[in-house]
């Protein structure tokens, strides 16, 4: 279960000017759940989930996830919350260029120091279950955008983490890739994942298995 | 779990160097330059060093020169009897030898005199003896003197021009060798009377007088007996002369100093544009990874292991070829800095000494300080937030 309980979060940009980007959120998300943040440009749904992932803080007020105060989190134990709980789908993806498909899936991995046995077979299943096997040894920067988000998605879920988070997954990406996007997220949704999307696409307002839409407006949620 | 060395991270580390090619290249170039430079300069020291202790143990006790108006003149033979007769004193032999100006490669010989029959004050001469042919009027040359000459187109024999202007014909009768190659490189090794006669040298007079003294305790002593015995000479010890041979050394390593000091400066500035920033690359790279798990020592591990192959990887490569370089090319162009003092423009062969504190003093000026270098700046990006990769 994910909590967010009075949220507000300050960026000050620069100094003196002080941007209010939320403005007071509660929110609870049930485990296996799967949620819909909408809203308009800058109205604060990238920093929601910034702050589910702990990767920044709330000015006021507190994310508790499965009982656990991850806005209180030290730099390391959030890192390592992200690891085990956390799979996130990037708006721009976050996949760095210069290493291959398998080598970027696998990132999340590295720390934990898997044998290799164990290793392997992870990433075969991540790759089949997101039709990228084809392609894993190329390099990332040679993928096409919606290649690209598969390889996103797979490294999200390599960690086989409870929560999902995915910053407007559909941005970048034209109808039909847009759908099988959706197709991909059912198959998560079926496994019991907890999954919560960003997203200003009205693709996703009306799916038979999204369980709210939450409407973001200016930092609030109305 | 987390002391066994993860091989996924040191793998991701020479990915990234591999990934960073020209970067990576770069400072392989110039670290090992800087390596190669440092190593060399030290290990000719450290050879020319063991040479110079080496020479200076080779000398005699006590010289004695006679000086008339604070010059140095010849000495009359006569007072080798006299100082004979002191007590204490082993041998005393008058030596005749002097520097002979070539002009046409404009370097210096040392010409000396050795006599058949007589005790040599040198260790190295007892066995020229052997070899020199005292009949004919010829010589044994060093190695330098024998390239020299080679060059000259001088192979068999040489021609002395006399303080009168005649010339004097040497065969060169072979090679001179002794213990160490700073005594005999620039060496012409000949009869006392071939000797008396390229200088003008008077029978009666020698060059200077050896003294050999059995106690060292008691060279002070004898030294100042000859003093009393002479006024007009100047007595000098073989302490007085490690001083000199030191000073002349010691005016080289600030040569070599003011060269250690330009590779550790290069080098630091190397570093401080290191420390002084990442790239917007490889600051994105750190927050994805921290964005999706990665601990701060994670990052600091991958990049302890990234600064750690690479600073090692030019380290062994610097002291291979600084090893090469010095021993067995002889460290062309770098050993004239230091071998100034004997005119001769040649080289010389540096005797290898292995000294491990070298090695260690090198390796602890580059390979933790490069390290370091790599560490903070990549410590400083990855303990700000995380959520600079939203955007
Ligand atoms: N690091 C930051 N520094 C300053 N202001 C920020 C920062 N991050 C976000 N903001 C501001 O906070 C507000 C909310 O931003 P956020 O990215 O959450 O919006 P969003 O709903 O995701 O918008 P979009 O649909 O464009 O992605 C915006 O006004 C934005 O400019
Ligand atoms: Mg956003």
């Amino acid at each position: 279960m994910i909590e967010l309980k009075d949220i507000t979060k300050e960026y000050s940009s620069n100094g003196a000017h002080i941007v209010r980007a939320l403005k007071g959120i509660n929110l609870s998300v049930k485990e296996g759940e799967l949620v819909v943040l909408r809203g308009a440009s800058g109205s604060g749904k990238s920093t929601i989930l910034s702050l589910i992932a702990a990767l920044s803080k709330p000015t006021t007020g507190e994310v508790v996830v499965d009982g656990e105060r991850v806005s209180k989190l030290q730099d390391n134990f959030a890192s390592e919350y992200r690891r085990e709980t956390i799979g996130f789908v990037f708006q721009r993806y976050n996949l760095i260029p210069t290493l291959s498909v398998k080598e970027n899936i696998i990132l999340p991995l590295i720390p934990i120091n898997l044998d290799a046995k164990e290793l392997e077979d992870r990433l075969f299943r991540v790759l089949k279950m997101f039709h990228i096997e084809h392609k894993k040894e190329q390099l990332v920067k040679n993928l096409s955008g919606g290649e690209q988000q598969r390889v996103a998605i797979a490294r999200a879920n390599i960690n086989n983490p409870k929560i999902i988070l995915a910053d407007e997954p559909t941005a970048n990406l034209d109808e039909k890739l847009s759908l099988h996007f959706i197709e991909m997220l059912r198959e998560l949704k079926l496994q019991g994942k907890t999954i919560i999307i960003a997203t200003h696409d009205p693709l996703f307002f009306n799916l038979d298995f999204v369980d709210r839409v939450f409407e973001i407006h200016q930092g609030e949620i109305i | 779990m987390r002391s066994r060395v993860n091989f996924y991270i040191v793998e991701y580390a020479i990915n990234s160097l591999i990934r960073q090619k020209y970067k990576t290249f770069f400072v392989v170039l110039v670290l090992s330059t800087l390596v190669f430079l440092l190593a060399s300069l030290f290990f000719i020291t450290n050879s020319i060093k063991y040479e110079l202790s080496a020479t200076v143990n080779s000398l005699p006790e006590i010289i004695v020169q006679k000086t008339k108006a604070g010059r140095h003149y010849d000495i009359d033979v006569s007072a080798v009897d006299e100082i004979l007769d002191i007590a204490g004193v082993e041998s005393v032999s008058a030596r005749v030898w002097g520097y002979y100006y070539f002009e046409n490669a404009g370097v210096n010989f040392t010409l000396v005199g050795i006599d058949e029959y007589e005790e040599q004050y040198k260790n190295s001469f007892k066995s020229a003896v052997q070899k020199l042919n005292f009949k004919t009027s010829s010589m044994l040359v060093g190695i330098g003197v024998k390239k020299i000459m080679r060059n000259n187109y001088y192979k068999e024999y040489f021609n002395f021009i006399k303080p009168d202007g005649k010339l004097k014909k040497m065969n060169i009768g072979g090679e001179f060798s002794a213990d160490t190659e700073l005594e005999s490189n620039d060496v012409m090794l000949m009869s006392k009377d071939d000797a008396r006669e390229i200088f003008d040298i008077d029978e009666s007079k020698a060059t200077d007088i050896v003294v050999r003294v059995a106690n060292v305790n008691e060279i002070a002593t004898v030294a100042s007996k000859i003093k009393r015995l002479h006024p007009d000479s100047r007595v000098i010890t073989k302490d007085n002369l490690k001083i000199s041979y030191q000073n002349i050394f010691d005016y080289k390593s600030g040569v070599f100093l003011s060269f250690f000091t330009i590779s550790l400066f290069t080098f630091f500035i190397i570093i401080y544009d290191k420390i002084s920033g990442l790239s917007s690359e490889q600051k994105r790279e750190i927050g994805i990874l921290k964005a999706i798990g990665w601990r701060v020592d994670d990052v600091l591990r991958e990049k302890f292991y990234e600064g750690l192959i690479i600073s090692l990887f030019s380290y062994i490569v610097g002291i291979i070829l600084a090893f090469a370089f010095v021993y067995i090319f002889n460290a062309p162009l770098m050993q004239s800095i230091f071998l100034g003092y004997s005119k001769l423009k040649t080289t010389f062969e540096l005797p290898f000494v292995f000294d491990i504190q070298t090695l260690a003093l090198i390796f602890f000026l580059s390979v933790p300080i490069y390290i370091a270098a790599t560490i903070i700046p990549s410590w400083r990006s990855a303990t700000i937030e995380a959520d600079e990769v939203m955007r």
